[in-house]
Parts: structure tokens; sequence; C-alpha cells
């Protein structure tokens, strides 16, 4: 089909809903829920920590009360001699996570842009499907609990998830342009929450059947979830012949011109022509940027930074809010864990409100800042709150929205802002490298911190948990 | 089951086979104490006898009736241990209840709908409703999504 060569040049109002098709709808709700998916699954293990320590331990031993029969029920379980050490090893497994994670991302970033996104997402998804479903639910089954089988397999699932942020961004930062591009992932970036909440919900519906089922509740739609990518998306516009985004946005035409065809699919060249197009094609095909390259970006080593920090916070509360929840108030572990919710509702809110006010403002980092000193305030706050469902699901949401919005906006919009600036217009496929490199300096301050909050909450309690945390 | 002036020491090892006994016999035998633990499994036993020496397992509560001869000792008519008051002072864990497991022995034993280790379990997952709904979603929206999205898409 024969397209007018009028329509290249698109008019000059951008804007979200001018060329807004259902292929972008798709995309979004595509990456969206994978990614939530892959949340879910880590926060499954998040909230069925209390059963799984019970599983590993033996009964609660009082010196006095008579030893409890029949044997096998009660006592057979020797992985672990005592609860207290149990919740160390749970807190040992969330950091070799972490740092897996966070080698995994900066691998991820460059494998990203060099193979094809879809492939790369959709075997991410899925193997990572059977890794959590051999660590939860077979272990269970053939009543196979070994220290080092479970360390192993988690360090390939924090190497496996890692292969879902970077592609997912690229994939976004491919389909929508500049212009909205804060509003969009502001919203966009509420999956990691909703895959909280949704991990959230699908535990507690299940745990009663047992912990295992709940692994394999969420391993089993991460499957699907990732053979559906696999059928379904669309990495970037030019795959079916749309307007590839760095083009339209700029004024100069001698880049225009340099860009790689605009119609892939326009036969009414001529072979010399289609031939000469294809020669640029051939010398501009996107590089994906060298690592150093990348890190040397400015704001990259910055936002780094200062995300490793916040996502020590929000990864600490996303990891032992329901324990906490349920240890300091004797909550059951059901409700603890959909009261943990709220602190992801307030991320997604936050996430979204503010991606709104820096689009409109055109700068990022003030709203930054304010949200952060906010969150300062809410955390300590939080550390006080009494023993009142109501209030503490109303102060769980403040401080969601203050450390989880600012978060979320670092991880998603920035990065895609970061990789594609100007300095890397030529090989604009650097966005996932950069965006596994920011997200992998945050993975790793998130694991540092994590061993530490074990340490500091067996030793001195909860309260010191939270000055921490302010510090930070 | 009877026992009697076997020259037992120390209670045989077979015994614990034995847990189907009625009514036994221990008498004219050299016992010096015996573990209560020995009974283990002994819920039908309405009959004990034993040496003088020895008290009746589970003492004197387990028991409705104990008569004391010139030799031996009558355990007689074991007691449901569950009512006793040690047992509701310490009672099970959640999610179990007591049930008798010899003379002044108890087991805790999980309650009807619960199941597995330390009674944590709720009822049979539903496996094939899940497996069913989760498996037609998934054909269903990949159909979908090849034929809107990916069947237009050119090979790189």
């Amino acid at each position: 089909m024969a397209v007018p060569g009028g329509l290249r040049r698109q008019p000059a109002n951008r804007g979200l809903v001018s060329h807004c098709t259902h292929h972008h709808i798709v995309v979004f709700l595509l990456t969206f829920f994978s990614y939530s998916l892959l949340h879910a699954s880590r926060k499954t293990f998040s909230n069925v920590k209390v059963s799984i320590s019970r599983q590993w331990t033996p009964s609660c031993q009082n010196s006095t009360a008579p030893e409890l029969r029949p044997y096998e029920l009660w006592n057979s379980s020797h992985l672990f001699p005592s609860a207290e050490e149990a919740t160390l090893f749970l807190g040992t497994l969330d950091t070799i996570f972490l740092f897996s994670y966070a080698v995994g991302l900066f691998v991820s970033g460059i494998v990203g842009d060099r193979l094809n996104l879809r492939w790369v997402l959709s075997f991410g998804m899925c193997s990572s499907a059977l890794v959590v479903f051999s660590f939860g639910t077979l272990t269970e089954w053939l009543h196979f609990y070994n220290k080092w089988f479970y360390c192993c397999l988690w360090v390939v699932n924090g190497l496996l998830q890692s292969t879902g942020w970077p592609c997912v961004v690229a994939v976004m930062g491919n389909w929508f342009g500049k212009a909205g591009r804060g509003f969009v992932f502001g919203l966009w970036s509420a999956c990691a929450s909703v895959g909280n909440i949704l991990g959230a919900f699908l535990a507690s519906c299940v745990l009663k059947y047992g912990y295992e089922y709940a692994f394999l509740v969420t391993a089993s739609v991460q499957f699907a979830g990732g053979v559906i990518v696999f059928f379904g998306l669309l990495t970037s516009p030019k795959e079916v012949g749309l307007p590839e985004l760095g083009a339209d946005e700029d004024e100069a035409s001698v880049e225009e011109d340099a860009n790689r065809p605009l119609m892939g699919n326009d036969d009414v060249d001529d072979d010399d022509q289609n031939y000469s197009i294809q020669a640029t094609d051939n010398d501009n095909q996107p590089k994906a940027i060298g690592f150093f390259q990348a890190c040397c970006l400015p704001g990259v080593i910055l936002y780094s930074l200062a995300y490793a920090c916040l996502k020590l916070v929000n990864y600490s509360f996303f990891f032992w809010l329901p324990f906490y929840l349920s240890s300091n108030f004797g909550w059951k572990e059901a409700e603890a864990d959909q009261l943990s919710i709220w602190y992801d509702v307030g991320g997604i809110i936050g996430g979204t409100i503010q991606g709104l006010i820096s689009d409109v403002l055109q700068k990022r980092a003030p709203v930054l800042a304010v949200s952060l000193l906010f969150a300062v305030g809410s955390l300590f706050g939080y550390s006080r709150s009494p023993n009142n469902k109501l209030i503490n699901a109303v102060i769980m949401a403040i401080t969601g929205f203050f450390i989880g919005g600012p978060s979320n906006m670092i991880s998603s919009a920035i990065s895609a802002d970061l990789g594609r600036q100007d300095l890397v217009k030529g090989s604009s496929e650097a966005l996932a490298t950069v965006t596994g490199i920011v997200d992998g300096t945050g993975s790793i301050g998130a694991a540092v911190g994590q061993y530490p909050v074990s340490l500091i909450q067996e030793n001195l309690g909860w309260m010191w948990v939270f000055y921490f945390f302010i510090l930070m | 089951l009877d026992l009697s002036n076997c020259s037992l020491q120390s209670v045989p090892p077979g015994l614990a086979e034995a847990t189907a006994a009625i009514i036994l016999d221990l008498t004219e035998n050299p016992l010096t104490a015996v573990p209560s633990a020995s009974f283990l499994g002994f819920t039908q036993l309405q009959s004990l006898a034993v040496p003088l020496a020895l008290e009746c397992p589970g003492g004197s509560d387990a028991w409705q009736n104990v008569t004391v001869d010139r030799s031996s000792r009558l355990c007689q008519g074991q007691r449901n241990p569950c009512n006793s008051s040690v047992q509701l002072a310490w009672p099970c864990p959640e999610n179990s209840v007591c049930a008798p497991d010899g003379p002044g022995l108890v087991q805790c034993l999980c309650d009807s709908p619960f199941h597995g280790y330390k009674c944590l379990r709720e009822g049979p997952f539903p496996m094939l409703l899940f497996g069913g709904i989760l498996g037609a979603a998934t054909v269903s929206l990949s159909l979908l999504l090849w034929g809107t999205q990916r069947r237009k898409a050119k090979s790189p």
C-alpha cells in the first residue's frame, strides 16, 4: 500500500493522543502486566515468610511443656533449630537475590540492546517462573529441604528476573515519545506496585492451602504471561512499519534523512532508492553503546546513587513489612499481607502524580527533592504509629506515596530520558543499558541494606530499623 | 497378652508392637522402673497388671480403678487423658485436637479440614479448576494478541 510522502513529516504538535494507536495501548498493557507478574512472584516470597519459617522449624519448645506427639507431625523438620535462625536465613536469601539481581541488571541491559527484546523478556519470564516453581513447590512436594539448593535457586532467579526491567523500559521508550513521557511513565511505573498488590492478593488467597500453592499460582501465572508476551509483543513501532520515534522529534531535516526510512513497507520506491536507503540504514544500525560510555552520560551516576538509597528503603519495606506487622503487632499473616497493600497503593498514586507534576514543570529534580523531604517526615510518623489498623494503613499509604513515588519516577521516566538524550541520538538503543545501570546500582544499594536490616532487627528491635531508614 | 513370670528386668523392645492388647499382664517380673513412654499407643488397654513395685503408668488419675493385691497392682479402665487437668492446662496447638495415645499419654492430631506439617494447611487445593482457567485464558489471550499484533510484524 503506497503511503504518500507528505505523511513522513508529522505536524509539530505531538502530545499523547495524536499518534496513539491500539498498538500503543497493547504494548502499554503487556509491558505493564509482564513486569507486574515478575514483581508478584517476588512479593509472594516475602508474604509467605512466616509460613515457610514455620515449615522449616520444629515446634516451639518451652522446657516445661511436654513434647508434642506424633513426632512426624510436629517436630520432624529440623532445617533450622529455631525461628530466629530461619528469619536470618530468609534475610540472607533476600540479600543474595538482590545482589544477583543487580549483577543481572547490568548484564541484561547490554544483552537486551543487542538481542531481540521480545525473546529476552519472554525467556526471562518463563524460566524465572520455572525456578520459582522448583523453589517453592517442588521442594515441598518432594520434601526436599536443603539450604544450598534454596540459595542457588534464588541466585538464578535473581539473574533471570533482571531481564525484565530493562526490556520493558526499552520497549516503552521505543513506543512513547518525550512529550507525555512523565505522565505516561508515571502511570506505567505503577506496574511494580500493582505487581506487589497482585502478588499479595494471590498469596493471601491461596496461603491457607499451604505456602507451596502460593508459589505454584504465581509461577504458573508468570509462565502464562511469558507465553502471552512472546505471542503478542511488538518491541518497537518499526516492526509494523509505524514511524520510528527518534525521527519525529528532530527539527533538523539532516538528521531525519540519516535515520532509517520512516515507512518500512514503502515499496513504491524504485530499486536504486531502496538500495541507498538500505546503505544508510546499515550505517546507522542501532549500535548498542558500551557499558562505560553509558556510565559517563551526564546524570547517570548521580541518579544511580540517589536511586540506590531510595531503593534500599523501598525494598526493605517491600520485603519486611508483612513480617514486621505480624511480629510487632501480632496480626495474622494474611491480614498483614492485605494491609501492606496500602503501601503500594501510595506508591502508585505517588508515581503518577509526581510524574504528571514533573511533566508540567518540565523538570524532574525539584519534584524528587521535595518528595524526599516529606518522605523523611512520614517515615518518622510511621515508626511511631499505634496498633490501630486504620491509622496504620493511612500512614503506610502516605509513606508509600513519598518513597515509592520518586522511586518509580527515577527508575522509569528518568532512565528513559537519560537513554534517549541528545548525546546518544545516533545509538538510541542505549536505553536498555542505561536502565540497567541505574537500576543495577539501586539494587546493589538495596542488597547491601537487606542484611543490616535483619541484623538490626534481631538485635536492637524495630525502632532502630526505622532510624536507619531515615538516615538513608 | 500374658507376660507374667518371664524374668523381665526391663520392658522388652518387642512390646511396642503389641499396641492392640486389651489385657496385659506383667506380674512376677523383677521390673524396677518402666518409663511411661513404653506404653505409647496402647489405647485399647483396659486391664493392666504390674508388680507391686511399679506404679500404674500415667498415675492413678489415668485409670478408673486401681486395686492392690499382695504381689501385684491391677489398673483397670483406662480413662481418656484428654479430660484430665494436665491436658486442660496445656492444650494442643492451633488447628489440632487432643487424642489419647496410651495410659496418661496424649497426642495432638490435626482437626478436620487441616492437614500437613503442624496442621498448617486447610483443605485440598483446587488444582483442576485453577489449571483449567489459567490454560484457557492463556490460549485465548495469546491467539487474540497474535492475531492483532504480531501478524503484521516484519522479520528484521
